[in-house]
């Protein structure tokens, strides 16, 4: 099974990524359309910590804390993908997903999914349709930067998350020098604005 | 080899759909005094705001025929024969089991159960009673209700019934809804915006002392300030008592030990159990659907393999629903209380040895997920929390793994 590893040090936070993630998952599959629809879905996010960007999104945890949370039976996992799903037909909002999601994956409000006119929960659904079909999910094929890798997630990445939860997100490390200089720029340009250089 | 299950609750759908994903073959057998398929109590009050019924059968409404169950139905267990291993129920049948699961649940406790026997006065704890209030709404055109008990079911209760439209009264005896999750601070909080948001009266401080009826018809209820009020319905939630009486003969819970035994060849789980807190290991009935999944599926692998112990419950809650505005909460309110509050949201986490004793986050669930973990997972906080619940841009578990620290303000 395969899984969206993070390498957060080439995310250069151009947000290609929200951009496929909101044309992949709404109804229509245009931006034209996506753009100022208060119901566009974006399930991942790019968070600008300082000089760092990180594109954060479901993990799709196994054991998942949310599965075992959903009261209502909304929360599944696809046993060929090893997805999380979400199906917004059973998904009552109550947030006992989100009350014990360590990675604040998932959010609320009324989406293009909603069945009766109110807030859902959405997420990452690894874009199971189209993984399953042998294609990579929308995120990791706008990547220009090679920060969403889609990969195998062997059963040693299961210790790597009980030793380091750190290792667990961000998969392998080695970075090519443009993006070296690239980050050094940037970490450059963070300290200049709190007035440290 | 057996199996009963006496309630078909989420406790005990759980355990019977593990036994059976896990290869159990022999018989099974579900006993509820209700005559649905297993439904999550957490979904009933959507259908009263007007979605679909089938939605509150999360596991399916086939379940009995899915899983192989013979389920009999509307026929309450009322007593457990250990010495001859069979349950009696109301109607006089006799089951007998090699294996029992014991989980009955919880149901309404009434102040005043005659109560009930006035058409427009009900209970708010099963899909029996949304059924009936539903249709009482329905029949009678009501537009306005009382509800009777400011806890996690009667602030469920009237924002169900707040969505449907009705103009709604809620009645609690303490200074806050929501007592037992909230601390005051907090408490009053959530209170004075949940009446914002709604518009749903609440009276504080104030009990219903006395109803009066017109042939059998509810018509008013009084107040214990003297104050009366005329309406065509009352909810009463002011409490729960898990229906142990069958096996314990008293309405204090069935104590399980790690397997979730309550005594041999006997489990139990879910709002009837009894168990150690996994953190503070005080023992007490905590009644949400992650322990009682936990302790089902300890039972059921308990059963099948004979080895796994539960790790205890957790008094961990949230209420979000019908409006976006989310009350969670977990722990103990005891401790150097560290808070931070701005427009809707408020936060406040109780610290003991610079460790996370317990917490409430009310206004949006952002850091919730985070502060669960460093909660279960006992890590030292006391240099950190300020910052965890006052970043604006609720990143700070991204920061603490990335090891970026929070800008110093300016």
């Amino acid at each position: 099974m395969k899984r969206i590893f993070v390498q957060y040090k080439k995310c250069l936070a151009c947000k290609a990524c929200e951009t496929a993630c909101a044309v992949e998952h709404h109804p229509a599959g245009s931006l034209a359309a996506a753009l100022g629809d208060r119901k566009t879905q974006v399930n991942v996010r790019v968070l600008g910590i300082e000089h760092e960007s990180f594109p954060l999104s479901c993990r799709h945890c196994d054991p998942a804390d949310c599965l075992d949370a959903c009261p209502s039976g909304a929360i599944s996992r696809d046993a060929e993908s090893g997805a999380i799903l979400l199906d917004a037909a059973m998904c009552k909002a109550c947030a006992m997903c989100a009350m014990v999601c360590p990675f604040d994956a998932i959010s609320f409000k009324a989406t293009h999914r909603s069945c009766y006119d109110r807030d859902v929960a959405y997420k990452c659904d690894l874009c199971n349709e189209r993984v399953k079909a042998g294609r990579k999910p929308a995120c990791v094929e706008a990547c220009h930067s090679g920060a969403l890798v889609y990969a195998d997630y062997d059963a040693n990445r299961l210790k790597q998350a009980s030793k380091s939860l750190r290792a667990y997100l961000l998969g392998e490390e080695g970075l090519p020098p443009q993006l070296e200089l690239f980050r050094e720029l940037r970490r450059k340009e963070f300290a200049r604005r709190r007035g440290g250089e | 080899m057996k199996v009963v299950t006496v309630g078909t609750g989420m406790a005990a759908a759980e355990f019977v759909q593990r036994l059976r994903l896990d290869g159990f073959g022999d018989e099974i057998v579900m006993c509820s005094d209700e005559g649905f398929a297993p439904y999550s109590p957490c979904v009933i009050p959507f259908y009263l705001a007007g979605e679909p019924l089938d939605t509150v059968y999360w596991k399916g409404k086939d379940f009995y025929g899915r899983y192989r169950v013979e389920a009999r139905l509307s026929d309450p267990v009322v007593e457990v024969d250990t010495e001859q291993r069979l349950v009696r129920t109301a109607n006089g049948r006799n089951e007998t089991y090699d294996r029992l699961f014991y989980a009955a649940g919880a149901r309404s406790w009434y102040p005043r159960p005659e109560w009930l026997d006035t058409r427009g006065v009900f209970g708010f704890k099963t899909l029996s009673d949304m059924v009936a209030i539903d249709r009482y709404i329905g029949e009678h055109n009501v537009r306005k209700a009382v509800v009777f008990g400011g806890g996690f079911i009667g602030v469920d209760a009237a924002l169900a019934l707040w969505h449907r439209g009705l103009d709604i009264t809620l009645v609690h005896r303490n200074t806050r809804v929501l007592s037992q999750m909230t601390d005051e601070e907090g408490g009053q909080f959530a209170t004075r915006k949940l009446a914002q948001k709604t518009g749903i009266h609440i009276r504080l401080n104030t009990t219903v002392s006395e109803i009066s009826a017109n042939g059998g018809q509810l018509a008013a209820v009084q107040f214990s300030d003297g104050s009366t009020m005329e309406t065509a319905m009352l909810i009463v939630s002011i409490g729960v008592a898990p229906n142990s009486e069958p096996l314990r003969g008293d309405d204090k819970g069935v104590p399980g030990d790690p397997q979730m035994l309550a005594e041999s060849g006997i489990y139990t789980a879910g709002d009837v159990a009894v168990t150690r807190h996994a953190v503070t290991g005080a023992t007490g009935i905590y009644a949400t659907y992650p322990n009682a999944m936990q302790q089902a599926r300890t039972a059921a692998r308990h059963l099948l393999h004979g080895d796994g112990a539960f790790g205890g419950s957790i008094n961990t809650n949230v209420l979000k629903k019908h409006i976006d505005f989310p009350i969670v909460s977990a722990g103990a309110f005891s401790g150097e209380a560290v808070t931070w509050q701005q427009g809707d949201i408020w936060r406040r986490v109780y610290l003991k040895d610079g460790m996370i004793n317990g917490y409430i986050i009310i206004g949006d669930t952002r850091i919730s997920g985070y502060v669960y973990q460093l909660y279960l997972s006992r890590k030292r906080v006391d240099r950190t929390i300020r910052e965890i619940l006052s970043s604006p841009r609720h990143d700070s578990y991204y920061r603490s793994m990335l090891g970026l620290t929070m800008p110093l303000a300016a």
